[in-house]
């Protein structure tokens, strides 16, 4: 856990090198909650050029774009830019523009910064703050019914307005026309028990030419709700923003909180969390693995998949109370002790790990699973650096960003989770093995039965030596002071995950919540990923890639 | 000739066929499910489906034409002809004088065009694909069962089934003969194909993406729904019984005269029946679903196959 007030290292660096570039244009440069540097503009005309500096020239990669309306304490909108520095130092970077609440636009950096093009269109959908230069005008989250000059998040519009609904205003999807194009409408409602989503198919017989997604069908107005809830309410509210995810999104909220009130959680709770965080990605693996498995048709090699995703499952329940790990974090804390079932986790993990690995040996020599997994779905590398896609999304493509080694939190900065930089050999090896991944599903398959392996590796190491002490510090509440805000973070198993607090006015509560999933980043990857491949295998790239419908319609 | 006591004969053991199916197909996906580690349904689930889906009442979407509403009839009607001609229990089809085998595979080729165009009259996004899988699929599909079938007339004489499978009741079966043994691989990659098993289909998907023959049934419901089902396990039924009538001859009686050889060949066909039933269930749980662009190499080894044992026929 870092301490509120020291600056990293990493970040006196990179804040003299901002001020070196940016210096002239910007009013404020300063460090905040140790590694997040806040640069503030001074015109909000000079925003492309700094956001492309600093994610071109610095290296690092759009996190997320959080808007906040303080019209009523007298700062119009305030656009704040978030790029992370992956695989270096442990560096946030905040590029913040102030907006005249009388100008409803801010120029749009989507041109050189692709990834940004989704929130921005987020931004005009939920503030009505136009993109000047944004290519694609279309709504995002809000769909044709809801009136177009309703702008939800702005803190005029009262949560439990009723809003009308328009009629007669239609989505425009991108056409593709030639002779033999055909258009395959599938959704919002699907045939299996999954959520809603809209997949407007162009194809040239089997081969796809297009695909556009449309989501946001189950949009819970999660932000908006939580400014009107105490900060116990957000906790338990950001463990349903999807289901399987609890335990990292609940990390990342109450870590945000903790570093707002620079408190120090005690060493037991960190670890409980870690413990926990593993546990939760070793059994969305093993889902993911057996879904991937059952598209396949390989029924067998699926049903061992859930055997042992269901004794996880089991797991959970005994040790948490609950099958999706729901009630595990408290702000300041953790809300179970492990201790005395400490073997009861270790005989668990380690009994299924061993039949992991042979079911995983067993896949990987089954020919007809393999081939249906090769080069199906595959993301290029650059696709991936351009859309900042993150967790197994791009580690299947060779890059390595990993939130736990990058921006160590919680107890991983002592576990030294990753091992490949110890030697030049290995360094070597490592470098080797990035680029031989190639973005397909089979290297996804990989990724993610790799990481299943270190998470169970992760688990003993921590209940090995789990410490004594205290599992909640009880004065979290006390420290926080009005519009203090800070970036909370953690790798769940689809990557990573961003929430940014800023305290209210009376302290419980929240003035704004923003989260950004590891899905919302990584859906737009889909229509990147089928571009090469035919109908009929879009259900594998769909799975392999294991993005949620909840987690993105927040 | 055919006098009331065959007829008779013949019409048990069609009726015995239609009633049957449904638990084969039961037992099919009991021994696919406890070689998968599950439990699995009552091998009676597929004739409570059925008993559930008659009850209901039927959605038909209003872009259909007659088309849609007379397919299932079709299915039905087509299969159930086939099974009058098949000599299944008995080495013996009392109705083969009006019928060969080209029959029963023109029955099937007629069921499945109106399977397809059934999948065309909905104007749905799936049952067009569906079709257009299907298509490129009995393209090579039957072309392989054409050739397997000739493979089995040089050997054994003629078309006709009563006489091809006295024939082979007679002989030894594929182990005696090469080119039965060619036609054999051929005949079963082709009942994998033709029954939507899983290297060419998965009947248990809920992927509308990747269905074929679920693809193009999949507005039907009700009534519809349950004769489709019921026909294609009929039709699955039949090329099983084909394929142990004509391949594994033991314990058929070389004659009608003696009463228990008769019956001892009756639960010989039942056993042999249900061991490549369970053969098939097992490579369903064996292998992983194929590429559909794969699909056609599948096909055409099963074409070479039958090639091989022309060629062999005549060396």
């Amino acid at each position: 856990m870092m301490s509120g007030d020291v600056e990293h290292a990493g970040a006196v660096k990179y804040r003299a090198a901002v001020l070196r570039k940016l210096g002239r244009k910007a009013r404020s440069v300063r460090t905040l909650n140790g590694n997040e540097i806040h640069v503030t503009l001074a015109g909000k005309e000079d925003a492309p050029d700094a956001c492309h500096f600093v994610s071109d020239e610095l290296k690092t990669k759009l996190a997320t774009v959080i808007c906040t309306d303080e019209c009523q304490q007298g700062r119009g909108f305030v656009v704040r830019y978030v790029f992370g520095k992956e695989n270096g130092e442990d560096v946030f970077i905040f590029v913040t523009v102030n907006i005249d609440a009388a100008e409803q636009s801010f120029p749009s950096v989507a041109l050189r910064i692709p990834a940004a093009a989704l929130f921005e269109r987020e931004i005009k959908d939920m503030f009505g703050l136009v993109p000047e230069g944004n290519p694609d005008t279309r709504p995002l989250v809000l769909h044709e019914h809801w009136p177009g000059d309703v702008h939800p998040l702005r803190k005029d519009f009262d949560g439990r307005t009723k809003v009308g609904r328009v009629e007669g205003r239609e989505y425009p999807f991108g056409k593709v026309e030639g002779e033999g194009v055909c258009e395959i409408p599938v959704g919002p409602v699907h045939a299996g028990i999954i959520e809603p989503g809209h997949f407007r198919f162009s194809v040239l017989g089997e081969n796809i030419v297009n695909l556009e997604t449309r989501l946001f069908y189950t949009h819970k107005g999660i932000e908006k709700l939580a400014e009107t809830m105490n900060l116990d309410k957000v906790l338990l509210l950001s463990e349903r923003i999807s289901g399987d995810e609890a335990v990292a999104n609940s990390t990342a909220y109450c870590q945000a909180i903790e570093k707002a009130a620079r408190a120090e959680v005690p060493r037991r709770a960190l670890q409980t969390r870690a413990v926990c965080a593993e546990m939760e990605r070793i059994y969305n693996h093993l889902g993911t693995l057996a879904g991937m498995v059952t598209d396949v048709a390989f029924s067998y090699g699926a049903a061992r998949l859930n055997i042992l995703k269901e004794r996880m499952m089991r797991l959970n329940e005994q040790v948490a109370g609950s099958r999706l790990l729901f009630g595990v974090n408290r702000i300041g804390g953790v809300g179970i002790d492990l201790k005395g079932k400490e073997k009861l986790v270790m005989d668990t993990t380690s009994s299924v790990l061993e039949d992991f690995n042979r079911v995983v040996s067993l896949l990987r020599n089954k020919s007809s699973v393999v081939d249906r997994l090769r080069n199906t779905g595959s993301i290029a590398r650059k696709v991936a650096g351009d859309l900042a896609l993150v967790g197994v999304a791009a580690r299947c493509a060779g890059i390595d960003d990993d939130t736990r080694r990058d921006h160590p939190y919680g107890i991983y900065g002592e576990l030294d989770i990753d091992k490949h930089h110890d030697t030049p050999q290995h360094l070597m090896e490592y470098e080797v093995e990035m680029q031989k991944r190639r973005g397909d599903a089979l290297s996804r398959f990989d990724v993610r039965a790799e990481e299943v392996v270190n998470s169970a590796g992760i688990i003993v190491r921590i209940i090995n030596n789990l410490h004594d002490g205290e599992l909640v510090v009880p004065d979290v509440r006390d420290r926080l002071e009005p519009y203090r805000h800070a970036l909370g973070y953690a790798e769940s198993h689809r990557g990573q995950t961003m929430h940014w607090v800023m305290i209210g006015e009376n302290r419980d509560s929240l003035f704004r919540y923003k989260v950004r999933t590891a899905s919302f980043v990584n859906w737009p990857a889909i229509e990147q990923a089928v571009l090469s491949d035919i109908v009929p295998d879009f259900p594998i790239v769909n799975k392999s890639l294991d993005l949620s419908y909840s987690g993105n319609d927040l | 000739m055919a006098d009331v006591a065959t007829v008779a004969i013949g019409v048990v053991q069609a009726a015995g066929i239609v009633a049957l199916a449904p638990f084969l197909t039961g037992v099919m996906r009991k021994v696919k499910a406890r070689t998968q580690k599950r439990v699995g349904a009552s091998v009676l689930q597929p004739y409570y489906d059925l008993a559930k889906l008659l009850k209901k009442d039927e959605v038909v979407s209003d872009q259909s034409s007659w088309v849609f509403r007379a397919a299932p009839w079709v299915m039905m009607v087509a299969t159930v002809t086939a099974a009058l001609f098949v000599p299944a229990l008995l080495p013996l089809s009392p109705f083969g004088a009006v019928g060969d085998v080209l029959v029963v595979l023109g029955l099937f080729g007629l069921a499945r065009f109106f399977t397809m165009l059934a999948g065309l009259d909905v104007a749905s996004a799936f049952g067009g694909l569906g079709t257009s899988r299907e298509m490129m699929m009995s393209a090579l599909a039957e072309p392989a069962m054409f050739m397997t079938i000739f493979v089995v007339s040089l050997t054994l004489g003629g078309t006709n089934l009563s006489s091809l499978v006295g024939a082979a009741a007679q002989s030894a079966g594929f182990v005696a003969v090469p080119s039965m043994l060619f036609a054999l691989i051929a005949f079963f990659i082709v009942i994998l194909a033709e029954t939507g098993k899983v290297p060419f289909d998965n009947p248990a998907t809920h992927l509308e993406l990747t269905m074929i023959h679920e693809a193009m049934v999949l507005e039907y419901s009700g009534k519809s729904l349950a004769l489709v089902q019921w026909s294609q396990s009929i039709k699955q039924l039949i090329l099983l019984a084909l394929l142990v009538n004509l391949f594994f001859p033991a314990g058929m009686p070389p004659s009608l005269d003696a009463g228990w050889q008769v019956a001892a060949g009756a639960g010989a066909f039942v056993a042999k029946v249900a061991l490549v039933a369970a053969l098939v269930a097992f490579v369903e749980t064996r292998v992983a679903k194929w590429r559909l662009f794969r699909v056609p190499d599948l096909l055409v080894m099963a074409i070479a196959s039958s090639m091989i044992g022309v060629i062999f026929y005549y060396l």
